[in-house]
């Protein structure tokens, strides 16, 4: 096992995780509950991710991320680094990625939540605010939680976008994805499947966590 | 047991008043898209004074469309809504008060309780006072409901009665402009249906507001209301005097 591929790999999941849940949360709210008829488009844009070829998203996010560009130029000034080949590029990137993995099942948990518990709050004087996060945020916590395991779950395994904006930098920002292609490349098969074995177990824990979630959910059915 | 009304202090509360009329004015068109059957219009004008009017008719009439108007929770077509002279929507002005600014009791068929916190805070989920206060008038109206033993117990782990009568307080604790009951006790057994009933009116004695209540069964409007409002098809075909209660 390539331990600072391990660290790096933890490190920049645990991270995108936490931004996607924090940027997550508001985008599928606004999706879940949004009466705007252009809202498709939206939703659209977020699910891009799912279909587009990560060598794609990554030469856009590579071109975005140069001097060429207003953001590449803005971020270079303000840190003195390009984003670029950097960890803080994979950081931006991942959460691109891993958006839909967030918002979409957010968005079918708050979508679950009974209306009528929303209706009894709004006659109760309860405002949009007051209403997200005493009814809607806490009955849909597995969907968040779900989220939370799938944004990370993906970043862990994501290959061609990190790969294009990251390069494959060791201790910078080499992940485990990229470290099995090297070994492969290697020839090195025995250190390869190690890592790759301890990948396969790790995502069937995750997913685990997540159906094991969902049989929870119906504890909350409305009386 | 005394179920009168209670002081909670809510900001802008219109207190209950023995000389001012609280009435409800209703004036309101809606076409409703029933499901496998023909779009018909709801097209209704009438008004509610102190006490409780019955919307008696059957299932697929615009019973409960008439009460999410009034609550604000559907936008009318065309017409006005008004309590006490005061505006609540009006399609020519183009006045909407959204749902919670209308302080509309509002008892659901499926009394909507939120599963995840215990009765107490279902109950104080609407008061606007914080702290031992709001401790206070939650313990008030559950001890006057019979429910006090209850209150920090979940939806689901109470019986229907208690469960219909957390609702209720839930309702009632924020001191209503007007009361929306749509088919409260249709899953109550007749015995519970006259405790909660009795309940109910003893409450409604001292808190002289316009109450509407929606249901298909006629015990039920003649134990509670003293008019009736016949709607058939999104349209009032008839109105009737009940046996007067003793509570307006």
């Amino acid at each position: 096992m390539n331990w600072p591929a391990f660290v790096l790999t933890a490190r920049l999941a645990s991270l995108a995780s936490v931004i996607l849940l924090l940027v997550g949360v508001p985008i599928a709210l606004w999706i879940a509950f949004s009466p705007r008829r252009w809202k498709f488009l939206a939703e659209a844009v977020v699910a891009l991710p799912i279909v587009l070829p990560p060598t794609v998203l990554g030469f856009y996010l590579l071109v975005a991320f140069g001097r060429g560009t207003f953001l590449g130029r803005w971020y270079e000034r303000f840190t003195g680094s390009t984003l670029a080949f950097s960890f803080s590029g994979l950081v931006v990137a991942s959460v691109l990625y891993s958006l839909p993995f967030a918002v979409n099942p957010m968005v079918a948990g708050f979508r679950a939540v009974d209306q009528k518990l929303i209706a009894a709050a709004r006659t109760l004087g309860a405002g949009r605010g007051k209403i997200y996060r005493r009814i809607v945020l806490p009955l849909a916590w597995p969907s968040l939680v779900a989220a939370m395991v799938l944004s990370f779950a993906h970043t862990v395994g994501e290959f061609g976008v990190v790969l294009m904006v990251g390069g494959n930098i060791p201790g910078a920002t080499r992940t485990l994805s990229i470290d099995i292609f090297d070994q492969v490349q290697d020839l090195n098969y025995a250190s390869a499947n190690q890592t790759a074995l301890a990948l396969l177990v790790f995502s069937f824990l995750l997913l685990c966590v997540v159906y094991g979630l969902n049989l929870r959910a119906p504890f909350w059915g409305s009386k | 047991m005394n179920a009168a009304p209670i002081n909670t202090t809510q900001p802008n509360a219109t207190k209950p008043s023995a000389t001012k009329p609280n009435g409800l004015q209703v004036n309101l068109r809606r076409t409703i898209a029933a499901k496998r059957r023909r779009p018909f219009t709801l097209d209704v004008e009438f008004s509610v004074a102190c006490g409780v009017t019955v919307v008696f008719g059957p299932s697929g009439s615009g019973k409960t469309t008439i009460l999410q108007c009034l609550a604000g929770l559907l936008r009318p077509d065309q017409g006005n809504i008004s309590i006490s002279g005061e505006l609540l929507f009006d399609s020519a002005r183009k006045i909407n008060v959204p749902a919670q600014q209308r302080r509309a009791g509002y008892l659901f068929q499926e009394l909507a309780l939120f599963p995840h916190i215990a009765a107490a805070e279902n109950v104080g989920f609407g008061i606007r006072v914080n702290g031992t206060e709001k401790k206070r008038i939650v313990h008030d109206i559950l001890e006057r409901f019979r429910i006090a033993h209850v209150a920090g117990h979940r939806p689901d782990e109470l019986s229907g009665g208690e469960r219909q009568r957390v609702a209720l307080a839930r309702a009632l604790v924020i001191q209503p402009r007007f009361l929306l009951l749509d088919e409260p006790f249709s899953a109550l057994d007749d015995a519970l249906k006259q405790e909660i009933i009795a309940d109910l009116k003893r409450w409604l004695e001292q808190a002289r507001i316009p109450v509407l209540l929606v249901t298909h069964d006629r015990d039920e409007a003649v134990a509670l209301g003293d008019r009736m409002l016949l709607l058939r098809e999104g349209r009032i075909v008839d109105e009737q005097d009940l046996a007067k209660n003793s509570y307006h």
